[in-house]
């Protein structure tokens, strides 16, 4: 099992690094110096070669490359063009807000998506059944921008006035010093993930109901919630994690969406300014730490898979 | 916004992105149930009616801005710069709300015979925010500052006739310039001309503004505190602003309606009437002499040939882009720029669609089946639906527009002003500087690259030397005839401007110049 893992996290870290070659590739091919962006109309010659050296611009791109690289394995991130300054200290603070948003939305959606969708399939073709079936698939068609407009309307501008519709904490407070700002934000996180975790919940556990081993456990007069809780649900779990993990790895890219309609100060709102501006360390940045959440999320989903199913615990199959 | 090049006085761009998504939706008309989501004004029911009120806190959300924001006063790019510098500085002069030139700082800025020579008279016991007085030393600094070729600020480009700056006395400072320049004065009325002490640091900003700096994140907000040495009379009224950053248009109205701002600016016009029907809102809608021109190279074909030009010009609509780019709120251009110049040249008669003139134009021209690149971005909100509705308009006389959408970076990127056929945006300005920034050989911002015309540069020459204002208005209309006649701009309308307050927020009025919210003139506001 052990050997397992470390093969997922070698496979994981390839990854990685691929892609923060990918990145560093493309932004080589935008177009435009941006030693040149960084100066504007105060660009001489003279101030432009300067610039390039601090910046390694003037030299070739592989080296360029390993700089980068090495510069990540430090914690380093590089000066971002536009207010040239750390990226390290643009980012520390939206990271971590983003981080929380998601932290949210994933502790609020899980149990309620995986307690629903047992539920239903509890409850198979039954009128609850068929009105979750119905609202969940709604709920899933919808893009969370429209989802994010609807609560605002309904919660803080038009229908019922009581929740703040955008994120105004001071610079310097943590997000959280006024949680009444998170709520609609995470709301909507929460309502984008879990119609689709719920769904795979539901057939899932479906499938697993009409197991055999689930008929004999009924059989041997073990009490429902045994059946459920004991029998049924870890072996639904395993499928249903790669769902989750694949959501969650969603969150990190729909946050962008999201930071931008509550003007949250995470991570999304720095890459669509960082876009404009081109400013390509902060978008490299921001790419490598949205991938590395993706990569993480799905290690831990492999984890999760290789755990409960028993017969990849026990290394019977290799 | 994402301007590479620091840009010319009034002459900023604001993005818009994306749509106003939900419309009416955003919008109810119930009443104010419960104000949430930080400190709300204490008589928030009351409107602002009567004399204005001493104290309180305004929040005001600015659209657009960055990790770029500065508070340097001689560089401001985007509308939150710009609500911060005029709130922490002042200049020597600027336009007021009917965009009449107010003295500010000066009691007097005068032109000797010649128009070499601009002396200004500083008003007496004008003091920084730091108590020290403000003298001629100061402004000669603050002029060397904006006009450091190592690091020009916005009005550098405008200002190259500025030869040297003497000090007579204390109060009195003399400017001279390497050649005539009749229009001096109105060159310096800028907000990007803003004087600041001679050890000025932009960490721990000094100025003359009615507020000062408390705090400031770059891309996030900043917070301002009453400027106690401010010179006018019991003004500002207010204790305290914060001047927040909305790039996204959603979350600036939607803060307002949620009442976590007071005050924002730059409305998407879509919206202006479902605001006006809200109680508890004012929508402030100021006509003014913006224009967002079409752009023509009049040195590159198609448009070298003056038949094509005029015939572009007669395919436009002019009433209909104002209906569907603008919603309404706005006014229909004559190709002419600088309405609110007391030369404008208004005798000329009104242009109207006409697509059998302009199709036989084309045809003599040798071009009956024109095809043209387009090229527009979202650089301000309504270019890209003018382009649009524009390549319809066109099509009706054969002409096939073919539109190529940029994005900002693209668009004032390299081939800023290079562009064969592209739009831009201009706020309010007079006659002459206009032409002086855009229309003459070597402005920086001539982006038909026009001036080759020496009838046209021998009368701008005559006109900006002639301090006399009635010859100088006969040689402007001249100037304006020759454009309305030749130019390479297509200007079909002058954009309103709509902002949005809280009503009981008090002392806004329309304002002429463009910028947003009364100019962000915060030293009259108040709150009931």
């Amino acid at each position: 099992m052990l050997r397992m893992i470390t093969r997922r996290l070698v496979a994981s870290i390839i990854v990685l690094w691929l892609v923060s070659l990918l990145v560093f590739v493309a932004t080589l091919m935008l177009p435009g110096d941006p030693a040149r962006a960084i100066l504007g109309q105060g660009a001489t010659p003279e101030r432009i070669a300067a610039l390039r050296a601090q910046l390694h611009l003037d030299q070739p791109a592989w080296e360029q490359y390993t700089h980068w690289l090495a510069g990540l394995f430090h914690g380093d991130l590089g000066i971002s063009a536009a207010t040239q300054s750390s990226v390290n200290t643009l980012l520390a603070d939206r990271v971590v807000a983003s981080l929380l948003l998601m932290f949210l939305a994933a502790v609020i959606s899980l149990p309620l998506a995986l307690l629903i969708g047992t539920w239903s399939a509890m409850r198979r073709d039954r009128a609850a059944d068929h009105a979750i079936s119905g609202v969940t698939l709604v709920l899933a068609a919808l893009p969370e921008f429209v989802v994010g407009i609807i609560v605002v309307v309904l919660f803080s501008t038009s229908v019922f006035r009581v929740l703040p519709s955008v994120t105004l904490t001071r610079p310097g407070d943590p997000v959280w010093s006024e949680p009444a700002q998170l709520v609609l934000p995470v709301l909507t996180l929460v309502v984008a993930v879990t119609p689709y975790i719920t769904r795979m919940m539901r057939s899932t556990m479906i499938e697993v109901l009409d197991s055999p081993y689930v008929e004999m456990a009924r059989l041997k007069g073990l009490p429902e919630r045994t059946v459920i809780w004991r029998h049924a649900l870890p072996h639904a779990i395993g499928p249903v994690a790669q769902v989750i993990a694949i959501q969650l790895a969603w969150l990190a890219g729909g946050v962008v969406v999201v930071e931008f309609l509550f003007r949250y100060p995470g991570v999304g709102a720095a890459l669509i300014d960082a876009v404009n501006n081109r400013d390509v360390q902060v978008v490299q940045a921001v790419t490598i730490i949205v991938a590395g959440v993706y990569i993480i999320v799905n290690l831990l989903a492999d984890v999760v898979g290789i755990l409960t199913n028993p017969k990849l615990r026990t290394g019977m199959s290799r | 916004m994402s301007r590479e090049s620091r840009s010319a006085p009034g002459f900023d761009r604001r993005r818009f992105l994306g749509a106003a998504l939900g419309g009416a939706g955003l919008v109810g008309a119930g009443p104010l149930l419960a104000a949430c989501g930080g400190t709300t004004p204490g008589a928030a029911d009351a409107a602002a009616t009567g004399k204005p009120k001493r104290g309180g806190s305004l929040r005001v959300g600015v659209a657009g801005g960055g990790a770029k924001d500065t508070v340097d006063p001689h560089i401001a790019a985007t509308n939150p710069d710009i609500a911060r510098v005029n709130a922490m500085y002042e200049p020597l002069a600027w336009r007021d709300a009917e965009y009449k030139m107010e003295m500010v700082l000066a009691e007097s800025i005068e032109p000797s015979k010649d128009a070499r020579t601009w002396t200004a008279r500083l008003r007496k016991g004008v003091k920084f925010s730091d108590g020290r007085p403000v003298t001629a030393d100061e402004v000669i600094s603050s002029f060397k500052r904006m006009t450091d070729p190592d690091s020009p600020g916005n009005v550098a480009a405008s200002l190259s006739m500025l030869d040297e700056m003497t000090k007579r006395d204390d109060r009195t400072v003399q400017f001279h310039l390497s050649s005539p320049t009749a229009i001096f004065d109105d060159l310096i009325a800028q907000y990007s001309a803003g004087i600041v002490p001679t050890d000025f640091n932009v960490k721990k900003p000094i100025g003359t503004g009615p507020f000062k700096l408390d705090s400031f994140t770059a891309g996030q907000q900043s917070t301002h505190s009453r400027n106690e040495y401010y010179w006018r009379e019991d003004q500002p009224y207010l204790d305290k602003i914060t001047i927040i950053d909305f790039p996204d248009d959603n979350a600036r109205v939607n803060a307002m309606l949620a009442n976590q701002v007071d005050a924002i600016d730059n409305v998407p016009v879509a919206l202006v009437r479902v605001l006006n029907t809200d109680p508890r809102l004012r929508v402030l809608n100021s006509e003014t002499g913006s224009w967002l021109p079409f752009t023509m190279r009049v040195d590159k074909p198609p448009f070298d040939d003056v038949r094509v030009r005029q015939a572009m010009r007669l395919v436009v609509d002019r009433e209909q882009m104002i209906r569907q780019v603008l919603s309404g709120q706005g006014r229909v251009a004559n190709d002419m720029y600088a309405p609110f110049d007391p030369g404008y040249a208004k005798e000329l008669p009104q242009r109207h669609q006409n697509i059998a003139e302009a199709k036989r134009l084309l045809k003599e021209a040798g071009k009956p089946n024109l095809t043209v690149e387009l090229v527009t971005g979202p650089i301000q909100a309504g270019i890209v639906e003018a382009a649009q509705v524009f390549a319809k308009q066109a099509a009706e006389a054969g002409i096939t527009v073919k539109i190529r959408k940029v994005d900002t970076s693209t668009f004032f990127g390299d081939d800023y002003l290079k562009w064969d056929f592209a739009q831009d945006f201009w706020y309010t300005r007079n006659y002459l500087s206009q032409v002086a920034t855009g229309s003459i050989e070597g402005a920086p911002f001539n982006e038909t690259h026009w001036g080759g015309d020496k009838e046209f540069m021998d009368l701008y020459h005559q006109a900006v030397a002639e301090i006399d204002e009635k010859k100088r208005t006969t040689l402007m209309k001249k100037l304006q005839k020759i454009e309305y006649e030749r130019g390479g701009y297509i200007v079909w309308g002058f954009p309103n401007q709509v902002d949005a307050y809280t009503r009981y927020v008090g002392g806004l009025e329309p304002d002429r110049t463009g910028l947003p919210l009364n100019a962000y003139r915060f030293y009259k506001v108040w709150l009931a």
